[in-house]
C-alpha cells in the first residue's frame, strides 16, 4: 500500500483529500495532510470523517512545518499543492527537492516549482529513480503532457501555441460575445469566483508564461526561463480591439506560442474557425508535430478538472511501483 | 513562391535559353518574359522574367545556376504578399507608422480607427512581401513600446 500525504490543503487538497480517502485509487492510501498551520498523520491512514475543513481544528493536529511529515518512513508519494511563488518557488520547490531526495515519489500541480527548476528536480528524481509527475500544472485537466509523452514520445514536437489560462479567456470571451469592458468582464469574473481577488498573474500573462515554459521544457527539451519568454498581458485590451477584430471575422485571445521566434505569451488576433479558438474558461492547445503535423486539445483548464490530472498522475505512480516490485 | 528575376543579358543568340535552362532544371514554372531591346546598355538587355518556384531553395539554386553560366541577375523580387490584419490600442502616430511600413517594403491596404481620444484603435490590413512580416512586426513591437500602445498581430 503507497502511503500518500498531500501538502497544501486548499480547494484541490480538500479535493482530492475526499478522492483518497474514499479509497477511489487502489493500492493508495492518504496517511497525511498539511497546511501552512500545521499538520495530522495517521500511518494507518485517514478515513473520509477525519478529513477536517481546518487541519488546525482536527484531532492530532501537530503545529510544525509540513517538511517534518515528507520523509520516506512516514509516506512513499508526496502531492504537492501549495500555492505557486514565481520569484522563489516556495515552499513548494523545498517540500519537492526534500522527497525527492528522501526517494519518494512527487505528484504535483504547483507550477512554480516545475517552472523554474525543472532541470534541477527531474535530474534529482532520476538520480532517486523517483517520478515526478506534474500533468496539473499545465492545462487543468487536460492530459497534454502525459499525451505527448506517451502517445507521441516518437515524433518530434516542433512548436506549439495554445490559450492556457481560463481566466483571461472567460474575460475576453464576455467583451467579444457581450460586448462588455475589460473592467466589467473582469469584475464579474471574480464574483463568480473565476477571477481571483489578486488576478494580476493571469492578467499580465506570467501565468500563461509558467504554463509555457513547463510545457517548453518537459516536452520540447528547451532549458528556458521565465525571464527569456515575453510576455505581454491583456490589460491594455479594449472593448474598441475587440470588436475591430470582431469586424474582420477574428477575435482577441490571449496566446502562448513555443516556435521558431522562441517563447511568447502577447494577446493575438485569432480566427473564429481556428480551432484553438475556445471560449469561457476553455483552455485549447495546438501541438505541431513534424510527422503528425497539427493536433488541437481542448478541455477545463482549471478548478475541478485539475483533480482528474492529479488522480492520473496518482495512478500511474501505483502502476510504476507495481512494475518496480 | 511566385519571383520576378531581372537578369541583364548579353545580346548574343543563346544566351536567353542557357538561364531559361537554369530556371526549368530548377523546377521553376516560366509565368512571362520581358525582353527589352529597347534598353540595351553596353551590349546588354534587361530580362525581366516572371517564374513560380517550388520553394526558395529552387530559386536559389536558379539563382546560382544563371549567375554561374556568367549572367548577371540584377534582382529576384519576391511577388507573393501576405495580407495581414493587425491592431494597435493606444495613441499613434499614424504617419510615422505608414512610413515604417513603406520602409520596410510594406503596403497598408486599409486602414481604420475607431474610439475617438478617449480609446483609440487603429486596425491595419498590410501587405507583406514574403518573409518580411517577421522584421515589419519586429518594428511595429518597438515602436508601440514607444507610444506605450499596444500591437496585436496575428497568430
Amino acid at each position: 500500500m503507497i502511503k500518500c500525504i498531500i501538502v497544501g490543503y486548499g480547494f484541490l487538497g480538500k479535493r482530492l483529500a475526499r478522492e483518497l480517502a474514499a479509497g477511489k485509487i487502489a493500492g493508495v492510501k492518504l496517511a497525511g495532510i498539511a497546511s501552512s498551520k500545521g499538520y495530522i498523520y495517521r500511518a494507518d491512514g485517514l478515513a473520509h470523517e477525519d478529513l477536517p475543513e481546518r487541519i488546525d481544528r482536527a484531532r492530532g493536529f501537530e503545529e510544525a512545518p509540513a517538511s517534518e511529515m515528507i520523509r520516506r518512513e512516514l509516506a512513499d508519494l508526496l502531492v504537492e499543492l501549495t500555492p505557486t511563488n514565481i520569484e522563489s518557488g516556495e515552499p513548494g520547490l523545498s517540500h519537492i527537492r526534500q522527497a525527492l531526495e528522501e526517494g519518494m515519489d512527487v505528484v504535483t500541480a504547483n507550477k512554480g516549482p516545475i517552472a523554474l527548476a525543472f532541470e534541477e528536480l527531474s535530474s534529482l528524481a532520476e538520480e532517486r529513480g523517483s517520478l515526478l509527475l506534474y500533468e496539473a500544472t499545465v492545462g487543468g485537466g487536460i492530459p497534454l503532457i502525459s499525451l505527448q509523452k506517451r502517445c507521441l514520445m516518437a515524433d518530434e514536437l516542433l512548436s506549439l501555441r495554445g490559450i492556457l489560462n481560463g481566466t483571461t479567456n472567460y474575460i475576453l470571451s464576455r467583451m467579444h460575445f457581450e460586448e462588455m469592458t475589460f473592467e466589467l468582464a473582469l469584475r464579474e469574473a471574480q464574483m463568480l469566483g473565476i477571477a481571483e481577488r489578486d488576478p494580476t498573474l493571469d492578467l499580465e500573462g506570467v501565468d500563461t508564461a509558467l504554463k509555457l515554459l513547463i510545457l517548453a521544457n518537459s516536452l520540447m527539451g528547451l532549458r528556458k526561463k521565465l525571464s527569456e519568454v515575453k510576455i505581454r498581458g491583456i490589460t491594455k485590451v479594449t472593448s474598441e480591439a475587440i470588436a475591430a477584430a470582431k469586424e474582420s471575422g477574428m477575435t482577441i485571445k490571449l496566446i502562448g506560442v513555443v516556435g521558431e521566434n522562441g517563447l511568447s505569451v502577447a494577446p493575438r488576433l485569432i480566427r473564429l474557425n481556428d480551432p484553438l479558438c475556445v471560449h469561457g474558461t476553455l483552455n485549447a492547445v495546438n501541438f505541431n508535430h513534424r510527422i503528425l503535423g497539427n493536433l488541437t486539445i481542448i478541455g477545463e483548464g482549471a478548478g475541478e478538472s485539475t483533480v482528474s490530472a492529479l488522480l492520473n498522475d496518482i495512478y500511474e505512480v501505483v502502476r510504476a511501483r507495481s512494475r518496480r516490485l | 513562391m511566385r519571383v520576378r528575376l531581372t537578369l541583364a543579358l548579353y545580346d548574343r543568340p543563346g544566351v536567353l535559353l542557357r538561364a531559361l535552362q537554369e530556371i526549368a532544371v530548377n523546377g521553376g514554372n516560366i509565368i512571362s518574359i520581358i525582353h527589352r531591346r529597347d534598353r540595351i546598355t553596353s551590349g546588354y538587355v534587361p530580362v525581366s522574367i516572371n517564374v513560380e518556384f517550388p520553394d526558395a531553395a529552387s530559386l536559389d539554386r536558379a539563382k546560382m545556376g544563371i549567375e554561374g553560366a556568367g549572367i548577371p541577375v540584377i534582382e529576384a523580387e519576391t511577388l507573393e504578399k501576405a495580407i495581414t490584419t493587425m491592431i494597435i490600442v493606444g495613441c499613434v502616430d499614424v504617419e510615422t507608422l505608414l512610413k515604417r511600413v513603406q520602409e520596410l517594403g510594406s503596403r497598408v491596404a486599409a486602414l481604420s480607427m475607431t474610439g475617438g481620444a478617449a480609446s483609440p484603435c487603429l486596425k491595419l490590413v498590410v501587405e507583406t512581401p514574403s518573409g518580411k512580416l517577421r522584421p515589419l512586426v519586429d518594428v511595429l513591437e518597438k515602436l508601440a513600446e514607444e507610444w506605450n500602445a499596444l500591437l496585436i498581430t496575428e497568430g
